[in-house]
């Protein structure tokens, strides 16, 4: 069976500082993940190495197998809510329209099949009555639940999501998870950016821990431990830090 | 003498600067909408002035290679403006990327050093080849006057070329300008199309330019989008208006320049008129759009602050049970005028009753005082019992929520409150109003 994503010795730069550093993991496919790790912890680059939205320095990762550029329609992305302008010009249903653009290509007209679609997955996010809004007059949460249905109606096998739930409301958090934990038992796979800790033994039943190096990675019970959650958020880190920025002083040849 | 209007279109002389600008400024006021929603309108502006020194160049070569061959100039000056802009977009692209320069850094050292270039190399040119020059210095505000039918052809391809992108690609266009990161991972050619658009917009900066001018030509991009996104929350529309406005534009400059010239004996320079015209149009956009011109925006700030107001008064009144006007100026502090009018439209609406200057509510009033109070009430345990807000704050930001609260936070206060009766200061919040 093809791994839902699987990383290499994945190592990202930024500049000199160090994202990602000797990642090295597999997921199966059909779990509910959780990328658990502090501020700065390289978790958003992860997803957009998996999706090659960056190049890393070295190393490979893979989804379902395939390096970034030949699974694309497979693959479903939740960027962050506050990486776009919501003042662009544009409707609610235009947005999920989008999930079937990169199906159409570069001169592909809409079908009937693609607007009924949008329509439906607007329906299942509680967006319907929203549809024709222009998205700046949205609300947090509504603006994230248009995010997720421009994901479903993409149909992909594998979700992408970075930080769905910041600054949305409890009530849109738990809908969302609820679709998500659907989309989990037809088979696809979820990778969720996750901040708040006391909820990971809820929602996720894998879990990946990430601060620059790779914590953990493994089903929730073995890797969701206190001692683990030390080594991610903990004092130990600091001596990393220290050592790599040493490192990346020799290299460039400062020290 | 005196022209018709229509004369302008069809007139064997007038009818090519007519046609050039509007179709011109068309392809010019399109090209403008992705650049400005991709907040790159600086970049219109610095190729433009990148464009100077290549002309110079160009006409310079030009010049010494063909001495007596004039009528082919616009040839150089055409060539000579491309691999000029072009070598600004790559100055550009590579301070940005390679040096890390902040982008409005990047821009501004290439607008500056090309179009200093520009000037340096003109000067020497003033005493080396006289006539040449002349032709150059036209060129930095644009002539629309010597247009033939030719450039009625060029002009009207150009425009066609960049509808028939803007229309064929419209959806890939509108996802890559939202969300550029989500059409790259959804395998739409984000690249191309960028590439495509910043090739678009380099072509229609040169050739604007015979009639525009370097200076200026950046302000035919940018004015009329500026404009058309004032009225609209569609891309659609956006793109169209835009269109409109620039060949608008267009077309006022070009006839207010001729006008000038025929009836008034002024030298009205087109490509300052037309950008005039561009510029004027935004301008009263961004002053009387009914959503989000300056002027609107102002009348419903003060019909809020009333509504505020008339709130307001409506709770004093609803926990006094009766009030008298000078209890009421002396609670609210505002003029008289303000005082009086707020009463007089309250009355009007059916909230209020006036008997001799002291003031009860109607039934009706007296409800809406009650859910005012609900969502004063409401708010405040809202901030104290869900996010632990403590003090005197807890009032103010009441005081303010109260008038903004939708039937919707409502109900979502009421049930993640689970339907209280009493706010933090032990006073009762009145039931919601039965529908």
């Amino acid at each position: 069976m093809k791994y839902a994503i699987e990383a290499k010795n994945l190592n990202v730069n930024y500049g000199k500082t160090s994202i990602l550093w000797d990642v090295t993991f597999r997921v199966p496919q059909g779990k509910l993940v959780g990328i658990i790790g502090p501020n700065g912890a390289g978790k958003s680059t992860l997803l957009k190495a998996a999706l090659g939205l960056v190049k890393p320095l070295s190393g490979k990762i893979s989804i379902l197998d395939l390096p970034a550029k030949e699974v694309k329609t497979k693959v479903a992305y939740v960027p962050q809510r506050k990486s776009v302008d919501w003042d662009f010009p544009i409707t609610a249903k235009e947005v999920v329209l989008m999930g079937r653009y990169g199906r159409l290509g570069l001169f592909g007209r809409l079908r009937k099949a693609d607007r009924v679609a949008a329509l439906e997955a607007l329906e299942l996010v509680g967006m319907a009555p929203f549809a024709h809004r222009q998205i700046s007059q949205l609300s947090g949460g509504q603006q994230q639940r248009l995010f997720i249905a421009r994901a479903l109606v993409q149909n992909a096998d594998i979700f992408l999501l970075d930080e769905p739930f910041a600054g949305v409301d409890l009530a849109t958090e738990k809908e969302i998870m609820a679709i998500l934990r659907r989309q989990k038992e037809a088979g696809k796979t979820i990778f969720i950016v996750h901040h708040d800790l006391p909820s990971v033994e809820e929602y996720f039943d894998w879990v990946l821990l990430l601060n620059t190096r790779l914590l953990g990675c493994g089903p929730l019970k073995e890797v969701f431990s206190r001692e683990n959650l030390c080594r991610a958020f903990g004092k130990s880190q600091l001596l990393f830090d220290e050592a790599a920025a040493l490192s990346a002083k020799s290299v460039s040849g400062i020290l | 003498m005196s022209i018709s209007f229509w004369e302008f279109f069809i007139h064997p002389v007038l009818r090519a600067p007519m046609w050039g600008c509007i179709l011109m400024c068309l392809a010019s006021s399109l090209i403008g909408v992705p650049i400005f929603l991709k907040k790159r309108s600086l970049l219109s502006e610095s190729l433009s002035h990148a464009a100077y020194p290549g002309v110079i160049i160009g006409v310079s070569l030009f010049a010494l290679l063909f001495p007596s061959g004039e009528e082919w100039v616009s040839i150089a000056v055409l060539i000579g403006a491309f691999i000029s802009s072009l070598l600004g977009l790559k100055a550009i692209e590579w301070l940005e990327q390679k040096g890390k320069a902040r982008s409005d850094a990047a821009l501004s050292f290439v607008l500056s050093v090309f179009f200093g270039l520009g000037i340096v190399a003109a000067s020497a040119m003033q005493s080396t080849l006289p006539v040449w020059h002349k032709q150059t210095q036209m060129l930095l505000f644009g002539q629309a006057a010597t247009m033939s039918d030719l450039h009625i052809a060029i002009y009207g391809a150009m425009a066609l070329l960049v509808s028939a992108f803007l229309f064929l690609t419209f959806r890939p266009l509108q996802a890559s300008l939202f969300d550029r990161n989500y059409s790259i991972s959804a395998n739409l050619p984000v690249a191309l199309l960028e590439k495509i658009l910043f090739w678009l917009l380099l072509i229609s900066l040169i050739v604007g330019i015979r009639s525009v001018g370097v200076v200026l030509m950046s302000g035919m991009v940018i004015a009329p989008v500026v404009a058309a996104r004032q009225f609209s929350e569609k891309l659609q529309t956006v793109f169209i208006l835009s269109g409109f406005f620039g060949a608008l534009s267009g077309l006022l400059g070009n006839y207010i320049s001729v006008i000038g010239s025929i009836s008034l004996s002024l030298t009205l320079p087109t490509g300052p008129m037309i950008v005039l015209a561009a510029s004027s149009i935004a301008v009263l956009s961004l002053l009387f759009a009914p959503k989000r011109g300056l002027v609107f925006r102002m009348l419903r700030v003060y019909a809020f602050r009333l509504r505020c107001l008339e709130e307001n008064l409506l709770k004093a009144i609803w926990k006094k049970e009766t009030a008298a006007f000078s209890d009421l100026k002396k609670d609210h502090q505002v003029s008289s005028m303000a005082l009086k009018y707020a009463l007089y439209r309250m009355k009007k609406e059916g909230w209020l009753i006036d008997q001799n200057k002291s003031f009860s509510l109607t039934d009706d009033g007296l409800q809406k005082g009650a859910s005012l109070v609900r969502l004063h009430r409401l708010w405040e345990l809202y901030l104290a019992e869900k996010l632990g807000v403590q003090g005197e704050h807890i009032h103010n930001t009441a005081e303010e929520m109260e008038h903004i609260l939708t039937p919707e936070i409502e109900a979502r206060l009421t049930d993640l409150l689970s339907d209280p009766t009493t706010d933090p200061h032990s006073q009762p919040i009145p039931k919601r109003r039965a529908r």
